[in-house]
């Protein structure tokens, strides 16, 4: 199947300026010889600046794979990754650090904060991480939209499991990265906490205008995406807009057959 | 169940190397001492047997106090006509380092370790023990030997002449007749032995006609102890035993034993300080283990297991940990005996060669305490790992219910006053013997050390916050993260500073001690010394009789006299007795008087005394109080004054004339002098020198010096006591570099996220070594706390009018070791460290 619909599908260089980050012809190869696993294979795809987009697929089909490439924690076999206009392929260790620090959010399943910190520092903690100064009136209406309130105070420890992922967003938010990731933000919540999380994100996406790839396997968190990627076996095989559960469900049945 | 523990041991090696590491190295130092004292045990006994071997009965003089008077040299005669007496020689031995040849080059054998000793020469090489080498025996005045080694060693060559220094001062141009051999293997354990003739001995270390001892070999078949009966009726008034070869080579060997054995004991000591400090680590790394096995023993006993099982399996594990850290710390036993040993070689004190013997003592002590203290550091952790209920441990997140915090805090505060109530009973309660008093004090601190350790994760918090405040405002996030995970889990920040802090109590109580004592020293000596010099022979070796006598006619200063000690039954007790020119005490010490006056130095027959002596012997002044010597001599003496301050005299002060009178001790044991006024230390510097090269075994010092040379005593003895303490200090940042790596491996997925916002390499790395630092300072704090408690305890515990008073707490010093110590958790964190910064950042999110 090939990509669907511009005005995704601009490979030329230099990059166009609306793209928070792409891939192009990137292929993931673990093992050799008859144990090879080609984990992502020629994915070429485009990520358009205040987008909130999700990748799906079944279990193996990749898709965290393409996204820990995508945000620099795990090396290409072959391709490109860009963030903005720059080239991942070519950076050392220590550079793709301080570009996940700079230019890059997170959101994790679970396990997002780190327990000695209180909420508020765990927010901070890219920036503190480089040493810079937060901006402060973006730091309060994130707060104030993620709706943390009173308690940017409380350890983690202190905070319910929702309240937890809202600082995790938060977080990943404050530093106004070029791109945010989230790994399944929803997967360890119940399912009305969860449609709070995502439709912070999806505020997040629409107000504050930030761009969000999130990898997930549940149709319902898809739908609050503006655009939904599907993978299988390593390749991308379908690509949705302005998806409903329904009709998310109906091309992961597709799929699945 | 077995398998499971042999396969958990196999997964967690690198966890449990550590462990077994801190074990290897108490086990070891402990083993280390016993080979030490068993090897030199053995040298000493087998020398103890040589010196004696050819001696089957020994006639010495006694006496009812004091040092005996020589035996009459005619006694030889009498006895070699005894029936059944095969030989008698006169026996003669020179005290340590009284006669020390002139090297070649103009320089003495140094006299620090093995002794140089000078005998009478005899030519019964059974009953000497002597047999000539190479020369021929030194018979004629000026003439000596030397043993074969010391000779090859030092370069003396037969046939050349060298000066000696003596008590007589030094004598030019003895001539050096032979090399000689002590035994077959001239086993000297480096000693420097020397012969002279008889007549030569006399002269210069003893007195003409009169011998020490004198040593008798029985006829082949004779019964000794019959000829022994005989001898007793030749020695008529004369007071003098006999005594058989058993007695006297079972004297000599307890006379060397009593060193090594103190040696040893101290070793043993510090051995279990190491010991004792491991087992924090041990536990604490149970302790972390099973914490982190959790889930694990959740679903062994979800699928059947008892707690009864989990528990033993723990216990298995550590019973073969024990079993391994034991057999590797015998062999490490060895090779730290070794290196101990060139430790007093290095620091001057050279022991000689012994054996290596492991006896069955030491090999089943191994054994018992490195298996026991690894099964009792693990018995608690194991119970609340198999403590726990399956389905709370198969839970995500289910942690060993911690106990109540304030129970804890509760039991250790009690354990705490429970400590110091001992540590106070030790210190002022009733006199107690040494075993009892260091056995006493001993479990005072092992209490204060349980007791601080159970209550410290109280104040954990508060106190790493407030360390750790500085870190985290210079070193960044990294800083603040390192004192947020100092401060996140008490117990464990806790149990992994205890160790640090016993090392560091111990140091800091040793520091504390020290300074105190000499300050208090120092201002004792400026109070009651006034004199300029204080003089006194190398090695407490007694001055030449005529030292003081010429300092005196020299002109140079104001005022000499010389101090020489020797026993008198004063009243009806045995005491030490100080004669000393008594006109010059007013000019060169202070000594409080009381009442009465300090007679000039032409008064005879008077006596000063300390208060507390002269409230004994209810003496007042003017009062005659009745003295009698060891040679029989009586006086009666008129108490001429009464005086108080203790710190240089205690003993009761006579005339000169008064030993002179009674034929008592002639050597003077230090001598003070005073410069007259306006002449300076500096301006008699080349008097000094000169009188330095005449009697080389003299040290002359100033009163500064002379408060130096004490400073430097205890400064040495508290090198020693920390350098035996660094054992028990690494074992403690081992602990600590093993409670962090395993904490590494709790939070990998902690670093992980760090990692993935941004966190660089360099950053973890800052992070987890910061965090050391803070475990460190924070055992440090409690270490100087507790150190200074328990030096404040003994310094008020010593006797205010010598050692105590004033208490001192030298903070460079101590901030010094802390600073050291800090340092050393950061080169000890560099693993951990390493390895956090390493982890991969996909899998320690996946962990």
């Amino acid at each position: 199947m090939t990509v669907l619909d511009p005005p995704i599908t601009s490979l030329t260089n230099p990059r166009p300026a609306n793209i928070a980050a792409g891939a192009v012809g990137v292929s993931k190869i673990y093992g050799s010889g008859d144990t090879v696993v080609r984990a992502l294979d020629d994915v070429d795809v485009d990520f358009v600046e205040g987008h909130f987009t999700a990748i799906m697929g079944p279990s193996g089909s990749g898709k965290s794979t393409l996204m820990h490439c995508l945000a620099g924690l795990d090396t290409v076999s072959a391709g490109e990754i860009y963030i903005g206009d720059t080239d991942l392929s070519g950076l050392s260790e220590r550079d793709l650090t301080l570009l996940r620090r700079d230019r890059i959010g997170f959101i994790f399943q679970a396990f997002n904060l780190v327990p000695t910190l209180s909420a508020l520092e765990n927010i901070t903690l890219p920036m503190d991480l480089a040493g810079i100064k937060p901006d402060q009136a973006w730091l309060d209406e994130v707060i104030s939209t993620v709706g943390l309130g009173d308690r940017t105070d409380h350890r983690p420890n202190e905070l319910s499991g929702g309240q937890q992922q809202r600082v995790a967003v938060s977080r990943a938010l404050a530093s106004r990265p070029q791109i945010i990731f989230a790994d399944e933000p929803t997967g360890n919540l119940d399912s009305t906490t969860g449609a709070e999380i995502l439709a912070f994100m999806r505020r997040a996406v629409r107000e504050l205008g930030q761009t969000i790839v999130m990898v997930t396997h549940d149709p319902v968190a898809a739908s609050y995406a503006d655009r939904v990627i599907f993978l299988a076996d390593g390749r991308i095989v379908d690509e949705l807009h302005g998806p409903t559960p329904e009709s998310v469900l109906d091309r992961m049945k597709s799929l699945g057959s | 169940m077995l398998r499971l523990t042999l396969r958990n041991l196999a997964a967690n090696k690198a966890r449990f190397l550590m462990t077994t590491f801190a074990v290897v190295l108490g086990v070891g130092f402990v083993v280390s001492s016993f080979v030490m004292s068993d090897g030199l045990r053995s040298t000493f006994g087998a020398l103890s047997e040589d010196i004696t071997a050819g001696t089957d009965l020994l006639v010495r003089p006694t006496s009812e106090f004091g040092e005996p008077l020589p035996l009459p040299e005619d006694l030889v005669t009498e006895i070699l006509a005894v029936d059944g007496v095969d030989n008698a020689e006169a026996f003669m031995e020179s005290a340590e380092n009284e006669l020390q040849p002139i090297k070649a080059d103009g320089s003495t054998i140094t006299t620090a370790g093995p002794p140089q000793l000078t005998f009478a020469w005899n030519d019964d090489t059974e009953i000497g023990a002597f047999t000539i080498v190479e020369g021929t025996a030194p018979d004629e005045p000026r003439e000596f030997s030397m043993d074969h080694t010391a000779a090859a060693k030092h370069g003396f060559e037969i046939g050349q002449t060298y000066d000696f220094v003596t008590p007589l001062g030094v004598e030019e141009d003895f001539t050096f007749v032979a090399t000689t051999s002590f035994g077959a293997d001239n086993a000297t354990v480096g000693a420097t032995l020397m012969h002279v003739s008889l007549a030569e001995a006399q002269r210069l270390f003893g007195d003409p006609g009169t011998v020490q001892q004198i040593a008798i070999s029985v006829d082949p078949g004779v019964d000794a102890a019959a000829v022994a009966n005989d001898i007793a009726a030749v020695l008529g008034t004369t007071t003098a035993e006999i005594v058989d070869q058993a007695t006297v080579t079972a004297e000599q060997k307890a006379e060397f034993t009593e060193g090594i054995d103190i040696v040893g004991n101290v070793l043993l000591g510090f051995a279990i300080v190491s010991l004792f400090v491991s087992i924090f680590i041990i536990y604490n790394t149970f302790a972390i283990v099973l914490g982190q096995r959790v889930r694990e023993m959740g679903l062994l006993r979800a699928i059947g297991a008892d707690a009864a099982q989990l528990r033993r399996s723990v216990v298995a594990e550590a019973v073969i940990i024990g079993v391994i850290a034991s057999a590797i710390g015998l062999a490490a036993g060895v090779g730290i005996a070794a290196l101990l040993t060139a430790v007093f070689e290095a620091v001057g004190a050279e022991l000689p060669a012994y054996p290596t013997i492991l006896s069955a003592r030491t090999v089943v002590l191994a054994f018992v305490l490195g298996i026991g203290v690894t099964v009792a550091s693990s018995i608690a952790p194991a119970r609340a790992a198999a403590g726990i209920s399956p389905i709370e441990a198969i839970r995500d997140g289910a942690a060993v219910t911690p106990e109540n915090g304030r129970q804890r805090l509760v039991r250790g505060a009690m354990t705490l006053l429970a400590g110091v109530a001992v540590g106070s009973f030790g210190l002022f309660g009733p006199g107690l013997g040494t075993l009892a008093l260091v056995l006493t004090l001993g479990s005072a601190a092992v209490l204060v050390f349980l007791g601080l350790t159970l209550a410290s994760p109280a104040v954990a918090r508060p106190l790493t916050a407030v360390l750790g405040w500085p870190v985290a405002k210079l070193m960044g996030t990294a800083g603040g993260l390192a004192r947020g995970n100092a401060s996140r889990n008490p117990r464990r920040t806790a149990t992994t500073a205890a160790a640090l802090m016993i090392g560091l109590s111990l140091v800091t109580m040793g520091y504390v001690v020290g300074e105190s004592v000499k300050s208090s020293l120092g201002n004792l000596i400026a109070d009651s010394v006034s004199a300029d010099y204080v003089i006194a022979g190398m090695d407490e070796a007694a001055l030449p009789p005529v030292f003081a006598d010429e300092l005196a006619a020299s002109g140079q200063f104001e005022a000499v006299t010389g101090m020489r000690y020797d026993e008198a039954r004063l009243g009806a007790d045995v005491r030490e007795v100080t004669a000393l020119d008594m006109g010059t005490i007013d000019v060169l010490f202070d000594i409080d008087l009381e009442a009465g006056s300090i007679p000039a130095s032409d008064a005879t027959d008077v006596i000063l005394l300390h208060d507390e002596l002269a409230a004994d012997l209810a003496a007042d002044v003017g009062d005659t109080v009745p003295i009698e010597f060891v040679s029989g001599h009586t006086a009666d003496l008129t108490v001429a004054g009464i005086y108080a301050d203790a710190t240089i005299f205690e003993d009761p002060l006579v005339p000169d004339q008064v030993f002179d009178a009674a034929g008592a001790e002639v050597a003077d044991e230090w001598v003070a002098a005073v410069l007259p006024d306006g002449v300076s230390t500096a301006d008699l510097a080349p008097f000094v020198a000169e009188l330095e090269r005449t009697y080389p075994q003299v040290s002359i010092d100033t009163a500064s010096e002379f408060q130096q040379s004490f400073e430097d005593t205890i400064d040495s003895m508290l090198l020693v006591v920390n350098a035996l303490l660094a054992l028990a200090i690494v074992i403690a940042l081992i602990g600590i570099a093993n409670t962090l790596a395993l904490s590494v491996h709790e939070r990998t997925r902690e670093l992980g996220l760090l990692r993935a916002v941004g966190m660089t390499r360099r950053q973890t790395r800052r992070m987890v070594r910061w965090e050391a630092v803070l475990v460190a300072l924070f055992g440090a704090v409690l270490g100087v706390a507790a150190g200074s408690l328990f030096g404040w305890g003994v310094v008020s515990a010593l006797p205010a009018d010598t050692f105590g008073g004033s208490l001192t707490i030298p903070i460079p010093q101590i901030v010094q070791v802390v600073v050291l110590a800090a340092i050393a958790t950061l080169v000890a964190a560099w693993l951990p460290a390493r390895r956090a910064g390493k982890l991969d950042v996909l899998d320690a999110i996946a962990h």
